[in-house]
């Protein structure tokens, strides 16, 4: 368990250590603290989006030592000492990660708000199974939910990004 | 016709990079110096009357800024839909909403809202309020709510319990039309609740300045008539009031035409009382209860035929329950009965529909506004009449459907169709032969192909006020700046207007820049809703590019020594006609007085700037309505021991006029398509006898994921329609329209079995099955 201070109220604080898209955060937070709400509210890291905080729509997905996770149902003092990436550290400074490249090219992106956790499961997936069948594709972004597209594209852009043929 | 550079591809949408790499806006993600955070108190009965109501112990808690409640805040009727800012003057506006009320009429109404330095210490404050009710009688299905024993929820002229006016859409005789007919077809069908589940729920930041001045960034669709809105229900004038998108939306779908149910009032009154900024941000469950819901109710139909097929007469009825405030209530039948009624050429027609106010979550805009219901009843009645004439659904419907110029019921003209390439692409895609012959003797899993056709409208007009305007500016270095109203949802509205724009120039896509859902910054525009905004907004864009085109060709033309209309002007250039580009070498600005064969934009608009002069152009619009045409061929597997349907493919043929980005259109359609099968087999809102919603989650809705999602092929069917921007017509709203129906026929095509409820459930299914098996036995 991490090291903690007791404020003026009584209440717990936690010192943690979260490496973030290669940086490494150490803050003080509360034990209840919510993994989604240390990015968007600590780090400014609002491309992780919030869309139930109960888990059900993946809106919020991360990557928590490479594993895609609901960052919403993760304290933050469960990451204390991992590595996290968000849609904000998926791309290096110059270039776009191919799943963001085929994301654009097939038009896999309407408004836009499940898109960061879409890329971060797709990421997840090919990183384990670099060419997935579509029903494998399906199933690994069955926990994000896009009510704009009907995943017909995002499936494709995803098959596009393992180098397989996409049928029209 | 001319050869098309820009429009008709399918190019990258402007907002993908900063959508794919976490830097694009929303509301949710706003972080003002000094802003509150606010939560709001809702009710748990679904009809009470506020007795007493006590805010003392929430406002001493420490965080704490302020506490609104009826009794604080303006007492000025509005709706939140848009309707209160475009019913035409043959029709009043139904406002029947404050604030906060000292009434509660469905269980999630607002009863107060707590703004203090985080949404914990907000929620903690939630349980200090203590609230004394008289419960009152509730009522929850439309059918009980209008007999006279029901509770008036608010006062009604058209009749109990009823919003608005009851909307009579008459043609020919039915009742001779159904004396001549050879046969006839009647059934009631039966519609749940559906809702938008937007990924992004309603949220809202306001921001009052000392004077008075209120800015609300939010996820509003129309941000123009929502400022309307924000004025009457605070009482200011509109010219104090900005609103604007921050500037994306995690979509939309309808639920917020006009305000995002309340998280603006509520956000702006907070704000007022405490003089910071204020973020409201509904949770999941209050998006659920406390947010427009597409309409539940029934739909009555009787379509009577010669033997030879030929429709005689159509009757249409529809009662929707509208929910405890009127919102787009008295729309949504009235486009309901306009829509089914105008698919086929039917001599004899009638409607007659209305909603009814109950004790549940308020029902509003949600994508196809009443269509998706009306068809659903109306093209199983279709397939009902072919399959006991014998006839083919498929030809039995090309036999029928409007042509160009048909008489028809709607106060605009059918300049355009494509239905008859629809239905037959569609039909082809899935290999419509095999329909009836699929199941194999003993198979627990049937199989079965089923169709839906209809039309949607491309804006509102004549049904509802609905203009544009558009304002183009060139900058001096020859690029333009376009400006309009509309959002940006995910539609693929800040790609296809400048698409429009560029191509009408003549200049390249990336010259174009775009300001939009701000009205500080963007001229009146009705808003994103009624499939409207590339066809209706697409217009005004247009007819701006036209006039800075004029201008530029004349100002040229001067300067070439040429009449305008031998002049070319393409990809930024303009020339005398016949030219090569290879000719057109160096700037085209000669220092000498030589006459020059031709110039770049970008050189024109310097030097009209060198001479005090910049071109700016108008688009003022209000394109008179078209109708687009949609067939869907579905294809389903219904398991015999689990009632399980499961849609295999659905083939979505549509005209759409012309599609300005094709790849754009494609993923319009495949949105409608599965979030019309979701419609069909799993979403639904129940609730408990005393009216308390029982799916409050995304868990508990059950919507499809992308595991669910069949096969979808979208088909582009062009016509080219005379009103739209390069022939365009609308398309969002569309893939919903025929799926449920489509659906339908499908399993019936499976199963012998009519259903005339949704959702397919398993449940229901497998009932009908039993029953259907035990009357073989």
């Amino acid at each position: 368990m991490s090291n903690f201070i007791v404020d003026n109220n009584g209440i717990k604080r936690y010192l943690v250590t979260i490496n973030v898209n290669g940086i490494e955060y150490t803050k003080v937070v509360k034990a209840n603290t919510l993994l989604v709400n240390f990015l968007r509210e600590e780090l400014d890291l609002t491309g992780t989006k919030k869309g139930c905080e109960l888990g059900d729509c993946g809106s919020c997905t991360v990557l928590l030592d490479g594993k895609p996770v609901n960052s919403c149902l993760i304290l933050a003092i469960e990451a204390d000492g991992m590595k996290v990436t968000t849609i904000e550290g998926v791309a290096s400074t110059s270039n776009l990660d191919n799943i963001q490249e085929k994301f654009l090219e097939y038009g896999a992106i309407q408004c836009g708000y499940c898109s960061a956790g879409m890329i971060l499961s797709a990421k997840a997936l090919l990183t384990e199974n670099p060419k997935p069948t579509e029903e494998e594709v399906r199933a690994g972004i069955s926990g994000n939910l896009c009510r704009c597209t009907g995943y017909i594209n995002i499936i494709k852009a995803i098959m596009a990004a393992s180098g397989q043929e996409v049928l029209n | 016709m001319k050869t098309l550079n820009i429009v008709g591809k399918s190019l990258r949408r402007a907002d993908a990079l900063e959508k794919a790499t976490g830097t694009a806006t929303f509301s949710t993600d706003l972080n003002l110096p000094g802003m509150l955070y606010a939560k709001t108190l809702r009710s748990p009965h679904a009809h009470a009357r506020i007795i007493e109501i006590d805010t003392t112990e929430a406002e001493k808690l420490l965080g704490v800024k302020a506490v609104a409640t009826w009794k604080n805040t303006p007492r000025l009727l509005f709706n939140t839909s848009a309707t209160m800012t475009f019913t035409l003057p043959n029709q009043e506006p139904v406002l029947d909403q404050y604030i906060f009320d000292n009434v509660v009429r469905y269980v999630g109404d607002e009863v107060a809202a707590v703004a203090a330095i985080s949404e914990r210490v907000a929620e903690a404050a939630l349980k200090l309020i203590k609230v004394e009710y008289e419960l009152l009688p509730a009522v929850f299905d439309p059918l009980e709510a209008m007999e006279e024993s029901a509770p008036d929820i608010h006062p009604c002229h058209a009749g109990k319990n009823i919003p608005g006016e009851i909307i009579k859409i008459p043609m020919g005789d039915v009742e001779k039309g159904f004396a001549e007919s050879d046969i006839i077809y009647e059934n009631r069908f039966t519609l749940p609740i559906q809702k938008h589940v937007q990924l992004e729920t309603q949220a809202a930041v306001a921001q009052v300045s000392p004077d008075g001045n209120i800015t609300v960034w939010s996820t509003t669709q129309t941000p123009h008539p929502s400022r309307i809105i924000l004025a009457a229900a605070f009482g200011v004038s509109q010219s104090k009031v900005r609103v604007l998108n921050p500037p994306y939306i995690g979509g939309g779908f309808g639920v917020r035409i006009g305000l995002s149910a309340k998280a603006e009032p509520i956000a702006v009154t907070l704000a007022k009382l405490t003089g910071k900024p204020v973020k409201v941000v509904y949770s999941r469950e209050e998006d659920f209860i406390a947010s427009d819901t597409r309409h539940a109710g029934y739909v009555w139909v009787k379509l009577g035929a010669k033997r030879d097929g030929t429709f005689q007469a159509i009757e249409l009825k529809g009662v929707l329950n509208g929910g405890a405030y009127c919102s787009f209530s008295c729309e949504t039948p009235g486009v309901m009965g306009a829509m089914g009624l105008s698919v086929y050429r039917i001599p004899n027609v009638s409607y007659y529909g209305h909603s009814v106010y109950t004790n549940i979550t308020p029902a509003g805009a949600m994508r196809g506004f009443g269509n998706p219901q009306g068809m659903f009843a109306i093209e199983q009645a279709v397939d009902e009449i072919a399959a006991q004439l014998g006839l083919d659904p498929l030809e039995l419907r090309k036999q029928n459907i409007i042509r160009v110029g048909d008489p028809w019921i709607l106060p605009y003209s059918c300049r355009s169709t494509g239905l008859e390439e629809c239905i037959s692409k569609a039909a082809e895609e899935l290999n419509w032969q095999r329909r009836g012959t699929m199941n194999e003797p003993g198979s627990k899993i049937l199989r079965g192909i089923g169709i839906g056709v209809g039309t949607h409208v491309s804006n509102s007009w004549p049904f509802c006020v609905d203009y544009d305007n558009a304002y183009i500016t060139v900058l001096q270095d020859g690029s333009i700046m376009v400006a309009t109203g509309v959002p940006e949802m995910g539609t693929g509205t800040i790609t296809t207007l400048p698409q429009l724009a560029a191509e009408t120039i003549g200049i390249p896509l990336d010259q174009v820049g775009i300001t939009f859902g701000d009205t500080l910054t963007t001229p009146f525009d009705i808003g994103s809703h009624a499939s409207r905004t590339l066809y209706a907004a697409g217009t005004a864009v247009v007819a701006a590019a036209n006039d800075v085109r004029r201008q530029i060709l004349e100002y040229a033309g001067d300067l070439l020594k040429t009449a305008p209309e031998h002049l070319e002007f393409a990809n930024g250039l303009i020339k005398k006609q016949g030219l090569r580009d290879s000719e057109c070498v160096g700037s085209g600005v000669c220092q000498l007085n030589e006459v020059q064969n031709f110039i770049t934009m970008k050189d024109l608009a310097y030097h009209a700037h060198l001479r005090n002069k910049q071109f700016i152009g108008i688009g003022r619009t209000t394109p008179p309505n078209a109708p687009p045409w949609h067939a869907h061929v579905t294809e389903v597997e219904v398991d015999t021991e689990t009632g399980m349907v499961t849609v295999i493919k659905v083939a979505a043929a549509h005209d759409v006029g012309k599609a300005i980005n094709p790849l754009i259109v494609e993923g319009q359609i495949e949105g409608g398509v599965l979030m019309g099968v979701g419609y069909s087999i799993s979403e639904e809102i129940k609730r408990d006898a005393k009216g308390k919603p029982l799916h409050t989650s995304i868990h508990k809705y059950l919507l499809p994921t992308a595991a669910d999602a069949p096969e979808i092929k979208a088909i582009i069917v062009e016509t080219n329609d005379p009103t739209g921007p390069f022939g365009a017509k609308g398309v969002g709203e569309c893939g919903m329209v025929p799926t449920p129906a489509a659906i339908a026929n499908a399993v019936y095509d499976a199963t012998g079995i009519r259903f005339t409820e949704l959702p397919l459930t398993p449940e229901r299914v497998l009932k009908k099955l039993q029953e259907k098996n035990k009357n073989i036995i």
